[in-house]
């Protein structure tokens, strides 16, 4: 493992060495099919290769320079963490699952009393031991190029199964660290099936801690949503500082279900976050919401795309960002409507307020659309916090930074306001407000 | 003018006119009253041909006057094989309860293609475009109207009382035969009420007849009916004079529904 | 909807009106492009050995360059280079006197087209006049009321007799809003370009008329490069008018065209143009492949410039006409209907660049999609680095016409300084059936209810447009849209 790294090779060419030395160590124990998709995904990562600039979906960040480094993906040790983790979790009686660098820490408790047939756990073992069958109908190999790497080389991550009929009223957090003196590309994984007519709701946290060297997360969720089902997926990016966070998430929607998710980045944080959604049956309702508050050189691209295809389906998405220091943000949405997906209503809204002069915000909100009788619209607006408002706060007697971040809070407000979970929503208001404190 | 028989009509799966009679004579002011979700603006829709509404059963017919004094009842119509443009050039104009707005479309653009298209079915020759300003003219002073509002686009921007007004306007320009007003008073203020009423009264006629459909007895101190009907989950369960209006104003529609049912 | 399909049926195979042939004697090279070949066209026009080499360095630029195929919502075949003849001009004796001396043919064609090149007749009656410079494939064939025009010092000329007459603003100005380098089109049509117009407003003057070059592509199997550049100086002002029809062929022809517009201090261009290129037939065979590109410049403050486009033609539309809003206070406009029916593709949209300081730009489109076509919105709205205080407006509307079609909005907002107000929207929707129940119930048919709401919906744009062009506008909307009420 301590090969000399070539950083003048393309990635590929650079992995190639330590995927096999994966499929022969790390993943050596594992089922024939699995490895075999391994090879697939690896295969077709290659052939691809990295997303340059050119790609249109990539125009506005820049994934190479993200590997550029002398990373290393073969790599798993213990760490001691000392940490105050009842301030990292939302609730005290949530399922709770901890991983480092990609790989389930001892300090999960998932014997929270769950109805039958619930399964919370990690993929690694709970998913590949105990139902190995189940994994090899669900694991796909779909995404976009960087999702076939995590396909190749992930390690590990949460395994979440709510049967028909199912509501499971304890919500599961997933704390996510990184954190080590190596540079390291993490690959991380999670598959979230919901049963028809259950409901589940996921909370996500990811930070970094005693982190000495840049860390890449390469993280695909899969979440397969049946009929009737209600999901609700949260991920909160905070604190991540050295770390490069390449999330995708994969969204199969049955008719009559609901899925809500909403992406939080406060900064300190390279991101590009992927929300592929799919609408495959009737009367589906997705709500796809983003805050980004960014300083610094954070740099947060957030790419959503919502496919309805079937008739009778609603989309909502609301995105938005304040950005100060010399950071860059992105939105890049797109509604899909195929041909048959008649009485479609999508909307989509992206707004955006600069603080500083150095920083940037690109958007590209866009509609493709391929069937008539629809209601479709997006709305994207960039400026500054409103003068007037400005002023009567003043008049009233607030000073400037507090009138400032009063109107911050608010504009961000809309966003949280999408949260359905009342305890996530008290953390992140006050996380928040601290935030736009600084 | 208008025999509706045994009319059944609704929406797929849910039958909202369950049998509706009524014979309307020319010259003849007949005001349709009845609670919320009795199916009054569904009736109006049916008459004037809206495509949402399946008609299951019954008949409408529509005898205009002719033209040239011709005589009544030779020109007797079925409605319902009419499409709604066809309807409209016979002479059938409904006052929708909420006016269509349609950006772009200046409101006398849309009128002078309206006139020009009925003419035309009328044999008529395009009117001159001085006589159409002349017309118009005239008859927005009608419903006091401002000038300006002819150049803005159809409906848009016009406040409620506007959009009625506009709609009482376009009736007095089209002279149709038979005047659907559907909720016309609905949002109006006393005052808007007070000219859109007038409006009404004088395009009143011998050979013009009215369908007003109203919720609350107030447009018929201004409109004074011939004859009062009151439907009830889509039947007309009682039909009567004037004073049936005040009535029902003084006991509220549910002593007839009780009065109904015993 | 059995209603409704028997009506789309009816007149779907309503007619190109344009679609004609006019034999007149060609002069044409050979087929295919190379280096004989843009050195043939440059002899040909008798040019100075400068231009000869701005053809050069373009054709060897565009050599190392490849067609665009990946981000445009478009798709369509490699086209074959090798396929096409350069160069095709009307046969003439010499320079001509008098209108006298054009080919009747010629003079019968344009009188087809609703264009007149007789002064006289212009002049007598009418209010408002026009001057037309008039291209025909590869060359134009008569420019109007240049002598009138002359005696304010305003230059409308074809671009070839500007490169003989006026080589010092021809150098001075051509290449410099759209380099030979920009595109792949664009560096074609460096190398190729046969003609095209040339305009020149000297300072304080503003144009008493408006200007006009129309063009048409005649002959089979030839392309059409042509070149326009539209200087306005320092108070200057004129406003442009641009038309286009192609005979009906099956087999796709390529206009490669480059317009440039510079804007001096406090000077202003507004450009129109109706573009009607033959659009193929209802199968989608044949029309005209459109790769333009246009391009404006507001060099100094207070300049503005102006695009107004109604594009209901061609098979492929790839058109983007931007403003650079380089002086302080300067103003760039981009109104623009784009139709689409039967198997039409359009990519067609605006870059507003905002480099000075209080610079604003508005942008309307109004796209409508009929039939099997797909028709997209592609804009950029940049705001660069310390270009305080800039502000735009988009609104980006789509309106589908039956279930066949598609309606795409691609825009890309890249602001890079906190003073920036940038706002967009879009909307995708059909007609409103509230809307046509209204119509009906007035007396109005279907038909011309939907042509009533669908000029309401464009009346944004055309208000933009001079009078007699918006009356012409709102004819060929309706005709392209027949056929396609659903």
């Amino acid at each position: 493992m301590n090969a000399v790294i070539d950083t003048s090779a393309t990635v590929p060419a650079r992995l190639e060495g330590e995927f096999k030395t994966l499929l022969a160590k790390t993943f050596s124990s594992e089922p024939e099919w699995l490895k075999e998709k391994r090879k697939a995904a690896f295969d077709s990562f290659c052939k691809a290769s990295l997303p340059t600039r050119k790609n249109e979906e990539y125009k506005y960040t820049d994934v190479k320079k993200v590997f550029s480094g002398e990373f290393t993906s073969v790599y798993n040790e213990a760490h001691k963490l000392s940490l105050d983790f009842e301030k990292l979790f939302v609730e005290k009686n949530s399922v709770k699952l901890i991983f480092v660098n990609g790989w389930l820490h001892k300090d999960s408790t998932l014997s929270a009393k769950l109805p039958k047939g619930v399964i919370v756990g990690n993929l690694a073992t709970d998913g590949l031991l105990i139902h190995s069958g189940f994994l090899k109908k669900y694991l796909r190999n779909d995404g976009d190029t960087l999702s076939r790497l995590n396909a190749a080389l992930w390690t590990d991550g949460a395994f979440i199964y709510i049967p028909e009929n199912v509501q499971l009223e304890t919500p599961i957090e997933i704390l996510h660290i990184s954190t080590g003196k190596k540079e390291i590309l993490a690959s991380f994984r999670h598959l979230i099936v919901a049963g028809k007519n259950s409901s589940v709701s996921v909370i996500e946290n990811n930070i970094s801690v005693d982190l000495h060297s840049h860390v890449i997360v390469n993280f695909h969720t899969d979440i397969f949503s049946g009929e009737d089902s209600k999901i609700q997926f949260y991920r909160l990016q905070n604190d991540c500082k050295m770390v490069s966070q390449i999330t995708s998430i994969n969204v199969l929607q049955e008719k009559n279900s609901r899925f809500d998710t909403n992406t939080i980045t406060l900064g300190r944080a390279w991101a590009r976050n992927n929300l592929n959604i799919a609408l495959n049956g009737e009367n589906c309702e997705s709500h796809l919401n983003g805050l980004f508050i960014t300083n610094g050189n954070d740099h947060v691209d957030n790419h959503t795309f919502i496919r309805h295809n079937k008739p009778n389906c609603r989309s909502n998405q609301l995105y938005k960002g304040i950005l100060d220091g010399r950071s860059t943000g992105i939105f890049n949405g797109k509604i899909f409507v195929e041909r048959d997906a008649q009485k479609t209503n999508a909307y989509q809204s992206s707004k955006n307020i600069l603080l500083s002069d150095a920083a940037a915000i690109n958007t590209k909100p866009q509609l493709e659309i391929y069937a008539d009788d629809v209601k479709c619209s997006h709305g994207s607006t960039t400026g500054q916090l409103n003068e007037e408002a400005m002023f009567y706060l003043r008049s009233r007697g607030l000073s400037e930074d507090s009138a400032r971040n009063l109107l911050l809070f608010a504009f961000a407000g809309d966003v949280i306001e999408k949260i359905q979970n009342e305890p996530l929503k008290i953390y992140l208001e006050e996380l928040i407000s601290q935030r736009l404190r600084k | 003018m208008l025999s509706i028989k045994n009319l059944r009509a609704g929406i797929p799966g849910n039958e909202i006119l369950k049998g509706i009679n009524l014979e309307v004579k020319a010259g003849e002011v007949h005001a349709i009253m009845g609670p919320n979700g009795s199916g009054k603006s569904t009736l109006s829709s049916v008459l004037a041909g809206k495509e949402n509404y399946q008609v299951t059963e019954g008949e409408i017919w529509f005898s205009p006057p002719s033209p040239r004094g011709e005589g009544s009842g030779m020109r007797r119509k079925n409605l319902l094989e009419m499409s709604p443009e066809e309807r409209a050039r016979e002479g059938v104009f409904l006052a929708f309860q909420y006016p269509v707005e349609i950006p772009g479309v200046s409101n006398i653009n849309f009128l002078k293609t309206a006139i020009n298209e009925i003419r035309l079915h009328r044999k008529q020759p395009p009117m001159e475009t001085k006589d159409f300003l002349k017309l118009i003219k005239e008859k927005q002073a009608l419903v006091e109207l401002q000038g300006t509002l002819a150049n803005r686009s159809v409906n848009e921007g016009f406040s409620g009382g506007e959009k009625k007004r506009n709609e009482i306007f376009q009736m007095a320009v089209l002279e149709p035969t038979l005047c659907i007003l559907d909720e016309t008073d609905s949002g109006l203020d006393i005052d808007a009420l007070r000219i859109v009423a007038n409006g009404v009264n004088k395009l009143r006629s011998k050979d013009r007849a009215f369908v007003v459909i109203t919720h609350y007895q107030r447009l018929l101190d201004h409109i004074i009916p011939d004859f009062v009907h009151v439907l009830s989950n889509g039947k007309i369960i009682k039909s009567g004079g004037k004073e049936l209006a005040l009535e029902l104003e003084a006991k509220g529609y549910d002593w007839i529904k009780e009065k109904d049912q015993t | 909807m059995a209603e409704k399909n028997d009506i789309l049926e009816k007149q779907i195979s309503s007619d190109y009106k344009y679609g004609f042939t006019s034999d007149i004697d060609m002069d044409t090279a050979p087929m295919g492009l190379s280096e004989d070949i843009v050195r043939f066209i440059s002899k040909k026009k008798n040019e100075p050995e400068w231009m000869l080499e701005f053809r050069l360095k373009a054709y060897r630029h565009w050599l190392k360059m490849e067609e665009p195929h990946e981000w445009a919502h478009l798709e369509y075949p490699k086209i074959n280079y090798q396929n096409i003849i350069f160069y095709a001009a009307p046969k003439q004796k010499k320079e001509l006197a008098s209108l006298d001396e054009v080919d009747p043919e010629l003079l019968k064609t344009f009188e087809k087209l609703g264009i007149s090149l007789e002064e006289q007749k212009r002049l007598s009656g009418v209010q408002s006049t026009i001057a037309v410079d008039a291209v025909i494939d590869s060359v134009s064939v008569k420019t109007t009321f240049k002598e009138v025009l002359a005696e304010k010092g305003i230059i409308f000329c074809s671009f070839s007799e500007a490169v003989q007459e006026h080589p010092e603003l021809i150098k001075k100005y051509m290449g410099s809003v759209v380099p030979y380098s920009d595109n792949y089109f664009a560096a074609l049509n460096s190398a190729v370009f046969t003609d095209g117009s040339f305009c020149y407003i000297p300072k304080g003057v503003r144009c008493p008329m408006e200007l006009s070059t129309y063009f048409r592509i005649n002959t089979a199997g030839t392309g059409q490069f042509e070149r326009t550049l539209i200087v306005a100086d320092e108070g200057a002002y004129v406003s442009y008018l641009e038309g286009c029809t192609a005979p009906r062929r099956d087999e796709n022809q390529l206009h490669a065209a480059v317009v440039e517009i510079v804007a001096h201090k406090n000077g202003e261009v507004k450009y129109s143009t109706v573009q009607n290129w033959y659009p193929g037939d209802k199968n989608g065979k044949g029309g005209i492949y459109n790769f333009v590109t246009k391009r404006g410049i507001c060099r100094e403050e207070n300049s503005k410039i102006s695009w107004t486009q109604v594009e209901t033609g061609s098979a492929i539309t790839w058109k983007y006409p931007s403003v650079i809003l380089k002086g302080d206070n300067s103003v760039g406009e981009f109104y623009s209907v784009a139709v689409t029916n039967n198997h039409q593709q359009a990519d067609t949209g605006t870059k507003m660049l905002h480099i000075g300081k209080n610079t604003r730009s508005t942008i309307v489109s109004k796209g409508i999609s009929a039939g099997c076509s797909n028709n997209a919105y592609r804009g950029l709205v940049r705001v660069a680095k310390g270009a305080k205080n800039a502000r735009n407006f988009s609104q980006c509307d789509s309106l589908l016409m039956g279930d066949k079609c598609g309606a795409h909005t691609f825009p890309y907002i890249e602001i890079k300084d906190k003073t920036a107000v940038v706002e967009h929207e879009a909307t995708t929707s059909k007609i409103g059936e509230d809307q046509l129940f209204y119509c009906q119930q007035r007396g109005i048919d279907k038909e011309k209810a939907i042509g009533l709401i669908v000029n309401g919906y464009c009346r944004e744009v055309f208000n933009q447009l001079p009078m007699e062009f918006a009356v012409e506008a709102q004819k060929l909307l309706a005709v392209s849209l027949e056929g396609s009420v659903g």
